[in-house]
């Protein structure tokens, strides 16, 4: 299984993505030269500390940064994306093996170049995000129903129109209604009554079933009733549960999910995570799987990317990193993870801090936390390199520099 | 339920609220002396004097006159007006007619354009367009309306001449039945152009004096709320799927950033309350404010009194309704105790 | 003296020492918050400038006798337009120098402001700390009393109560901390039960430090943050509804105030004599906004959340 996803060509590649805030102390480093793939298919775990830059990473995929304070520096994000199946509309049909796509792809684009009119096409449809806290990412105001809803309206107002039965050339009025664009007196104009009318209510029927398909498939109860409820009357599970049914309301090629569970009691976090898999493995949509819990994302990911102080310091199969984990930050992470077998008091903790990220000098952002640290590592910069073909690491441990000691983990005594 | 409560309990505490209005009222006008000089003349004799105090129950204990002033006040007896030389109760309704279709005016045009250049700025933060409104709002809270006036009637009135003063043209005022007190809707119901013309004409100078201010409490609002909504998780949300940023900003953070603006609908509604005392003063507008200027000059108590009664109870009134509807409208609120 | 005592004291005084330490780097920081804010520092630039002319007032412009607040009367130049030789404002219907005026006014304005400010502010500060540390009925009545005052609008309020007291710029002041003390009853109150709740208090209390004590150096300085904004707010506001009482007439005629002032030049507008209210009316436009400005500004730098608003 794992060796048919190596072959498999990325969804998207990140190249050198560099990410920086302008904050009152100077420009902070906040994502600095991060280089990865997601393959189609896989689910890719992000992994690190707070403030180490994974959200921002997630986040670029979509453009969602403000953009004073922040500031895109450097490097692409290339996605790659499918056709939609024309048969089903990207709702999943035999044809398409229940995915919603056609093989092949249709083109490249770099996120970060497009026009923001492109990058809104993909956001929602092509390429979908989940939040870490459902309660907060819900508008409180509008029925959940509502809010799915604007996801069809934005994507999918052809098959809108075709499932209301009008003809594919309808424009006017209903049109932007079924495209989320009413202009002044459209309002009236499509609740008076006479065909307009009618024609609203035929689309409205539409939108609610499609709103109703979405939320089914992520195992609500009743969910024709659920639409009509306000986040604030639902538990956060079920809440989560429409921020995933709304995400994949349109079969993206990639789903970004920044720590989905982390708001969330640990027995429901069980279950979601459960709904995410499964939908994910039925309409091979790609994950990048953002959090900070390592045991997690051992559980759920295919490959993970350990970053660090907005660097990737190691990325590799999930199984090769955790049975081999190179750098040392990554033992450090592991150590610190509680297993069954963990003497109690027995648990390490990596001294210090993480490093402030403002004009970071030339040299190993964990040098200074490091416990094999050398000269070496306070001067030079270590880049990403491969030691197995499914594992990279950033450590001169593995990739001694031209010059200088070479750091070794049996220097350690402690 | 909760929600049930709360208005239960608000709507308990407001008889107090203006029994304690009355009480401070009433008091506040024995501090300057038995009313009784405004009966008197020189030549009365102590018996006559007498006489006239037990005929106004001004010879009885203070508590008892305050019940039978709240008792004429029920019986809708609110006093004479020296300045009026009316009963207070009959010249009432004109003056409020009046004095509200200002403050409507200036409210309604406050309400629209505070919310739009609120928007405005909120949505461009800490560029060139917020700081000038940010500029327009605390000017608007700084600005004394009686200048403010005064300098439009210097520029509109003395130099160029083309705004009037007053109310209405009191030909064309006269030339049409007022049903409602309101000029501009009686000249509608009247079905006269003259008469609206000449109405909007006299409201829009005063407006714009009154309407100045409550357009920079209302925009400084909903800039503040609207800044506060777009850093919520929603907004982002509603942009990872896809919405343009007109919608984004529509239907989601504009919507949600009038519900906090709603509270500030009771704050507005004082300052033009206050606002029309000197805006009348200024434009000669046939206002309570104007009376009550008038009255206060001439030591009118029962008017004062009257009319320091009812706009309490109104800002009252208005701020309970303000309260109870922000309730409903927002569904995170928690009510506090 | 025994071992727990000394060490006892001794950190009380170095929690003490740190805390003032903590406090002044915080200070520090509010400073510097402000001093960022153009807006602040344009509102810092015209208060600095209107005290010194309050101060310097009688070197800028001889005082009249006998009363320096009593506008001068020069009869042989009535209604003269800005520019005239020894009028440099003009004057008033009434041969009042408008200069004058404006000067002057900043010192009635300024004793105005800090007399009704200081006053609500102690006495207000009082009745809100009694209210929130007492509780109980006493809390229940004085804050119903302060329910009630809010009930009626500020300048409604100050305005009947003015006329009751009989026209003087005394009354003006006097029926304004009538009716403005409530705001810091309410504030203070407000602040007493939030830091009540604080685990530091209740630290206090568990070492057994007397009520007053806890009051004095653990509720009073904390609350000093919130009352100080209201106040200085206030500072313009204060000045707006002053003027607009005296403009309406509840101050004696021919005072060297702005509000009067405007009142007495509103005459002349008809005859396109515009400069005797313009002026004094400009003064308190730009002593409000200096206020709002500058409290604004420390609202800001005081407030985390709302950096960059």
């Amino acid at each position: 299984m794992l060796d048919e996803r190596h072959c498999a060509a990325p969804v998207a590649s990140v190249r050198d993505l560099k990410v920086y805030f302008q904050s009152k102390r100077g420009i902070v480093h906040a994502v600095d030269g991060v280089s990865f793939d997601i393959r189609d298919g896989e689910t890719l775990g992000l992994v690190g500390e707070t403030g180490c830059g994974k959200s921002v990473t997630g986040r670029s995929f979509l453009r969602l940064l403000p953009v004073p304070p922040c500031i895109l520096a450097g490097g692409s994000v290339t996605f790659h994306t499918h056709v939609v199946c024309k048969a089903c509309a990207g709702v999943g049909c035999e044809a398409c093996d229940g995915t919603g796509r056609q093989a092949g792809r249709d083109r490249s684009v770099d996120l970060l170049g497009i026009s923001s009119e492109d990058m809104r096409r993909i956001r929602g449809d092509r390429i979908a995000m989940i939040f870490q806290d459902p309660g907060k990412a819900l508008n409180p105001t509008l029925p959940i129903g509502a809010q799915i809803a604007e996801v069809f309206l934005q994507h999918r107002t052809e098959e809108l129109i075709a499932l209301a039965g009008l003809p594919p050339d309808t424009v006017g009025a209903i049109r932007r209604f079924a495209s989320q664009s009413p202009r002044f007196g459209d309002g009236w104009l499509l609740s008076l009554p006479g065909p307009r009318r009618a024609q609203r209510l035929r689309v409205e029927e539409s939108l609610a079933k499609m709103v109703a398909d979405a939320l089914a498939e992520t195992q609500v109860p009743n969910p024709g009733k659920l639409m009509a409820r306000y986040p604030h009357e639902l538990s956060g599970g079920m809440r989560q549960r429409v921020m995933i049914a709304q995400a994949l309301a349109c079969n993206p090629d990639l789903l970004i999910a920044d720590e989905p569970t982390t708001a969330l009691d640990v027995t429901v976090e069980a279950r979601i995570l459960e709904l995410i898999r499964n939908l994910q493995q039925r309409r091979k949509t790609s994950v990048l799987y953002i959090s900070h819990d390592l045991s997690l994302v051992r559980r759920i990911s295919d490959r993970v990317a350990v970053m660090y102080a907005g660097r990737i310091v190691e990325i590799g199969t999930t199984a090769e990193v955790f049975a081999n984990p190179r750098h040392p930050y990554t033992r450090g992470l592991m150590a610190a993870v509680p297993g069954a077998d963990t003497p109690r008091g027995k648990l390490a903790a990596i001294r210090g801090t993480v490093p402030e990220l403002v004009d970071p000098p030339t040299a190993c952002r964990f040098a200074g936390r490091c416990p094999h640290e050398t000269g070496t590592c306070r001067s030079n910069d270590p880049v990403l390199e491969a030691i197995t073909p499914s594992q990279s690491v950033a450590c001169f441990i593995d990739h001694p520099a031209q010059s200088g000691e070479r750091p070794t983990y049996e220097r350690v005594t402690k | 339920m909760q929600l049930r409560d709360y208005i239960l309990r608000r709507l308990m505490v407001l008889p107090v609220l203006i029994i304690g209005v009355s009480i401070v009222v009433f008091t506040l006008t024995r501090i300057g002396g038995s009313p009784v000089g405004i009966y008197l003349s020189h030549e009365m004799t102590p018996d006559e004097v007498a006489e006239i105090e037990a005929r106004f129950n001004l010879d009885k204990p203070v508590w008892v006159q305050y019940l039978y002033w709240v008792r004429g006040i029920a019986m809708g007896d609110f006093g004479w007006s020296g300045v009026a030389a009316a009963p207070v109760a009959d010249v009432f309704p004109l003056k409020l007619a009046a004095t509200m279709e200002l403050a409507i005016a200036s409210g309604l045009v406050a309400l629209f354009l505070g919310i739009a250049l609120g928007t405005y700025a909120g949505a461009r933060r800490n560029r060139l367009p917020d700081h000038v409104t940010r500029i327009v709002a605390v000017s608007g809270a700084s600005l004394p309306q009686f200048w403010f006036g005064i300098l439009l009637l210097i520029i509109f009135w003395a130099h160029i001449g083309i705004a009037p003063i007053g109310r209405s043209d009191a030909a064309i005022f006269a030339s049409i039945a007022h049903p409602t007190g309101l000029y501009t809707i009686d000249a509608i119901l009247a079905g006269s152009p003259t008469a609206l013309w000449d109405a909007i004409w006299h409201l829009v100078l005063p407006s714009v004096t009154l309407g100045y201010g409550a357009t920079a409490i209302v925009a400084r609002m909903m800039r503040s709320a609207l800044v506060e909504e777009l850093q919520q998780d929603y907004v982002d949300a509603a942009r990872a799927k896809g919405l343009a940023e007109r919608i984004v900003l529509k239907r989601h953070a504009r919507r949600n950033a009038l519900v906090p603006t709603v509270t500030v609908i009771g704050l507005t509604f004082g300052f033009l309350l206050q606002g029309t005392i000197t805006v009348e003063i200024i434009y000669r507008w046939p206002g309570l404010g104007r009376w009550m200027a008038d009255s206060v000059l001439r030591g009118d108590q029962a008017t004062l009194m009257t009319y320091v009664l009812f706009t309490s109870v109104l800002f009252l009134v208005v701020n309970l309704i303000v309260d109870l509807v922000y309730a409903n409208l927002d569904r995170r609120v928690t009510l506090g105790k | 003296m025994t071992d727990v005592q000394q060490s006892r004291i001794a950190a009380g005084a170095m929690t003490a020492d740190t805390a003032f330490r903590v406090r002044m780097r915080r200070l520090f920081g509010v400073l510097q918050g402000m001093a960022s804010n153009p807006a602040t520092v344009i509102g810092l630039v015209i208060i600095a400038l209107m005290l010194v002319m309050a101060i310097f007032a009688p070197w800028l412009l001889e005082p009249n006798s006998p009363d320096p607040y009593q506008m001068p009367r020069d009869w042989g130049a009535v209604r003269k337009p800005p520019g005239t030789p020894g009028h440099p404002l003009g004057t008033t219907n009434e041969g009042g120098d408008v200069l004058y005026g404006v000067i002057w006014g900043s010192r009635t304005s300024l004793q105005l402001s800090l007399m009704v400010v200081g006053s609500t502010m102690i006495v207000g500060t009082i009745v809100g700390s009694i209210a929130g540390l007492v509780g109980g009925w006493v809390d229940e009545v004085l804050m119903r009393l302060v329910d009630v005052f809010l009930s009626i609008p500020e300048l409604i309020f100050a305005l009947a109560i003015a006329a009751v007291l009989g026209p003087s710029f005394g009354n003006i002041i006097l029926a304004l901390a009538v009716v403005l003390w409530v705001k810091y009853a309410r504030i203070m109150r407000a602040q007493v039960l939030q830091i009540k709740q604080h685990d530091f208090v209740d630290a206090a209390r568990v070492i057994g430090d007397s009520k007053l004590n806890i009051y004095l150096r653990d509720i009073l300085p904390n609350a000093v943050t919130p009352v100080t904004v209201q106040a200085t707010l206030d500072m313009g506001n204060v000045v707006l509804i002053g003027a607009t009482l005296s403009f309406i007439g509840l101050s004696e005629a021919g005072i060297a105030e702005w509000g009067v002032l405007v009142s007495e030049g509103q005459a002349g507008i008809a005859s396109g004599r515009w400069w005797a209210s313009t002026f004094p009316g400009l003064m308190i436009f730009l002593w409000a906004l200096a206020f709002n400005l500058v409290g604004d500004g420390l609202r800001d730098a005081l407030d985390p959340r709302t950096e960059g608003r």
